[in-house]
């Protein structure tokens, strides 16, 4: 009797996952996005100029004239706790110090949860800030909230992770999604051969930014490097344990096949190459990856790891609150095709509202002990 | 109630040693002492937002409430958001339901997931703790499997009112909310339902003697339970604009705890719709509070905590002085 129940019970229970598999089985579950790529030149190619494109940011409503007056910012990251927005943290700080009228604080929510940090920036909005600085941790679901800000006259920019465009003025983009993808898919090409198989270690496929970078880096892959052979893309959140143990099953499940593995985040990739270094696999699998560089000293220095891409996170922040402050100074309006970045010096503008921090950084055993982040 | 008698020999009203009106009072001196620190938390502005964003947890709250009253638990729920959003989002995008009927869909898989949990309960005495955990994990899975984590976005505008709309003035959800606790505080005080739960929490077996259908009154509110997550899920969907597969996780304890924190014993057998909704108002004020009063974070989890385990204190003493 029992056991017909709960045959019943699993029976139905595979059904529906076999028919919620079925109806997607078309698109492939890659962990890329499904909007339009732009894979760069092969090689050492420049990037080709694009056509300026109209400014789409929002704009806020009757904000208060507080041109060179002090103000109080509150920036909240995607979580608080890590390296890495503890990096961009220190960044706000700096250019906060620097610029001496600007008050700033980071507050947010200990796991990247949106629903968490919508209560956030909602609070802030209530408690009456100036402005607010964000990376998103849902590029739509986070829209309301920021348009709410700007409906109340605060400046909103956001930095690392983009919400859509019209709920804020101007992003901080670190680096842009192509640059990435070719970044990375170079290295692995450099290391691995250029007919190596390999897998992808990435927070989650809905996390904005991965999603774009990984369908970026196929793009590059199949204009540059078509031999390259993806594997499998797992989702290990921003969780170092899951990481860790995502990568050695990896490397279980392919055996000799595998012979790169990416890692996504500040996260994923120092716990790849833990785990690569524990199957005692190092210079047989090859890890490319995002990541601070201080998570990633032991391996590059014991020859683990030889490529790090990343750009500078403490420049991030410290770009963002410049922005900030210009746009609170009407010193960046809708149409500028620059804005000044402090030490960072001038700063472009992209697509339409969109602040370019620089080409991607690679860190390599060379360079790496000069950054402490 | 032999509580009364107890409580008025030693010359104070019963109704003033009750853990509902000891929270009562203590939320209303934290009320008090978090507006005297910040003059934007008690306006009328901000209180309604405190009430739109607390739905969803407030609706999963009055049946969970039921469920801990029997002594059980529904870990579930969280995943059962999750489900439900994505059924949503997917049943009017790929299966191209119109969107009301997409609503009842997912309020649909959602009662559909708590009948499992109660089914399985009740017909094969599968303790509720381990069968809830289990349908955590399948029906997250499911959500994340079915959805293959791709978010749905672009719903209609009318859809919205729900979750970011207002009527006249109060936001729609909080008066969905407002109705369903009335109905809920109605059926646990004043209904044969209500006065059964109490029965089996107190002594299933004696329930079970007394001819009250225990097994039926347990699939109901599971049932309720999976229902409440369905539409906490499209009300959730309506506030945010999109529907993601990681959407409520974590809900069953932030749940939980606003049940506990209100009295319900977690033995069962106690506990009352009322005493749930102060808890839930306490921990939501006391988070923005404390947020705008300009604790961090971080900080303002240890609060929480804290209150948590004095509550839990103050009603077992108020519970060994009334034995």
């Amino acid at each position: 009797m029992i056991t017909k129940y709960l045959m019943t019970t699993a029976a139905a229970a595979f059904a529906l996952s076999v028919w919620g598999a079925g109806a997607n089985a078309a698109s492939k579950w890659d962990g890329g996005d499904d909007l339009p790529t732009s894979p760069l030149e092969c090689g050492t190619g420049a990037a080709a100029a694009t056509a300026p494109v109209k400014y789409d940011g929002g704009q806020p409503t009757n904000p208060p004239n507080n041109a060179g007056k002090e103000i109080t910012i509150v920036d909240v990251p995607k979580l608080i706790g890590i390296g890495y927005f503890n990096a961009t943290s220190k960044g706000i700080q700096d250019a906060a110090k620097e610029l001496g009228n600007v008050k700033a604080k980071t507050d947010g929510p200990t796991e990247a949860k949106i629903d968490e940090q919508i209560k956030f920036i909602d609070n802030y909005i209530t408690s009456g800030v100036d402005g607010i600085l964000f990376a998103a941790n849902d590029p739509v679901a986070i829209a309301p909230v920021l348009k709410k800000a700007l409906s109340k006259g605060i400046h909103v920019v956001g930095y690392d992770a983009n919400s859509t465009p019209d709920a804020r003025e101007w992003f901080v983009n670190q680096a842009q999604f192509n640059g990435i993808g070719k970044a990375m898919i170079d290295s692995m090409a450099k290391e691995s051969g250029e007919d190596a198989s390999f897998a992808i270690v990435t927070s989650t496929f809905t996390t904005p930014n991965q999603a774009r970078w990984i369908a970026e880096m196929q793009a590059y892959a199949a204009k540059c490097h078509p031999k390259l052979q993806w594997l499998e893309t797992v989702e290990a959140q921003e969780d170092n344990n899951l990481s860790f143990n995502q990568a050695t099953t990896l490397i279980n499940k392919y055996g000799d096949k595998l012979k790169g593995l990416f890692g996504m985040t500040s996260v994923a990739t120092p716990a790849s190459a833990e785990a690569v270094s524990k199957a005692g696999l190092c210079g047989k699998v090859a890890i490319v990856g995002l990541a601070t560089p201080n998570a990633m000293k032991p391996y590059v220095h014991n020859d683990c790891v030889k490529s790090v891409v990343l750009w500078n996170p403490i420049d991030l922040g410290y770009a963002a609150t410049y922005v900030l402050r210009a746009a609170v100074d009407g010193k960046l309006k809708p149409g500028d095709a620059s804005v000044e970045g402090g030490k960072l010096g001038k700063l472009n503008v992209i697509n339409g509202s969109e602040v370019l921090l620089g080409p991607p950084f690679i860190f390599t055993k060379d360079n790496i002990d000069k950054f402490d982040f | 109630m032999s509580i009364a008698t107890d409580t008025a020999a030693r010359g104070a009203p019963w109704w003033l040693k009750r853990h509902e009106t000891l929270l009562a009072i203590i939320l209303i001196l934290a009320l008090i002492g978090l507006g005297a620190f910040n003059n934007r938390f008690l306006t009328v502005d901000n209180l309604l937002n405190q009430g739109r964003l607390m739905t969803e947890i407030g609706l999963i709250a009055l049946p969970m409430t039921f469920i801990i009253i029997t002594g059980g638990i529904d870990l579930s729920v969280g995943a059962t958001v999750g489900l439900s959003a994505v059924m949503l989002g997917y049943s009017w995008k790929t299966f191209g339901f119109p969107m009301p009927l997409a609503i009842v869909f997912a309020l649909f898989i959602g009662g559909l997931a708590g009948f499992v949990n109660g089914f399985v309960i009740t017909r094969i005495k599968v303790p509720p703790l381990i069968m809830t955990i289990a349908t955590l994990a399948l029906y997250r899975g499911l959500a994340e499997g079915v959805s293959q984590a791709h978010s749905v976005r672009g719903y209609p505008e009318w859809f919205y009112v729900l979750g970011q709309g207002d009527i006249f003035g109060v936001p729609t959800q909080l008066l969905i909310l407002i109705v369903l606790i009335v109905i809920a505080g109605v059926a646990l005080d004043r209904t044969t339902f209500g006065r059964a739960l109490y029965a089996i929490g107190s002594n299933e077996t004696a329930a079970r003697f007394s001819a009250l259908n225990v097994d039926r009154t347990k699939l109901i509110i599971y049932t309720l339970s999976g229902l409440a997550s369905g539409l906490a899920a499209v009300v959730l969907v309506s506030r945010v604009t999109t529907t993601r597969m990681d959407m409520g996780m974590g809900y069953e304890l932030d749940v939980i705890a606003a049940v506990v924190l209100g009295g319900t014993s977690i033995f069962g057998g106690s506990g009352t719709i009322w005493g749930t909704v102060i808890g839930l108002v306490m921990i939501q004020l006391l988070k923005n509070g404390l947020a705008l009063t300009g604790v961090k974070g971080d900080a303002t989890i240890v609060v929480i905590g804290v209150a948590l385990i004095l509550s839990v204190l103050i009603a077992s003493s108020l519970q060994r002085r009334r034995e």
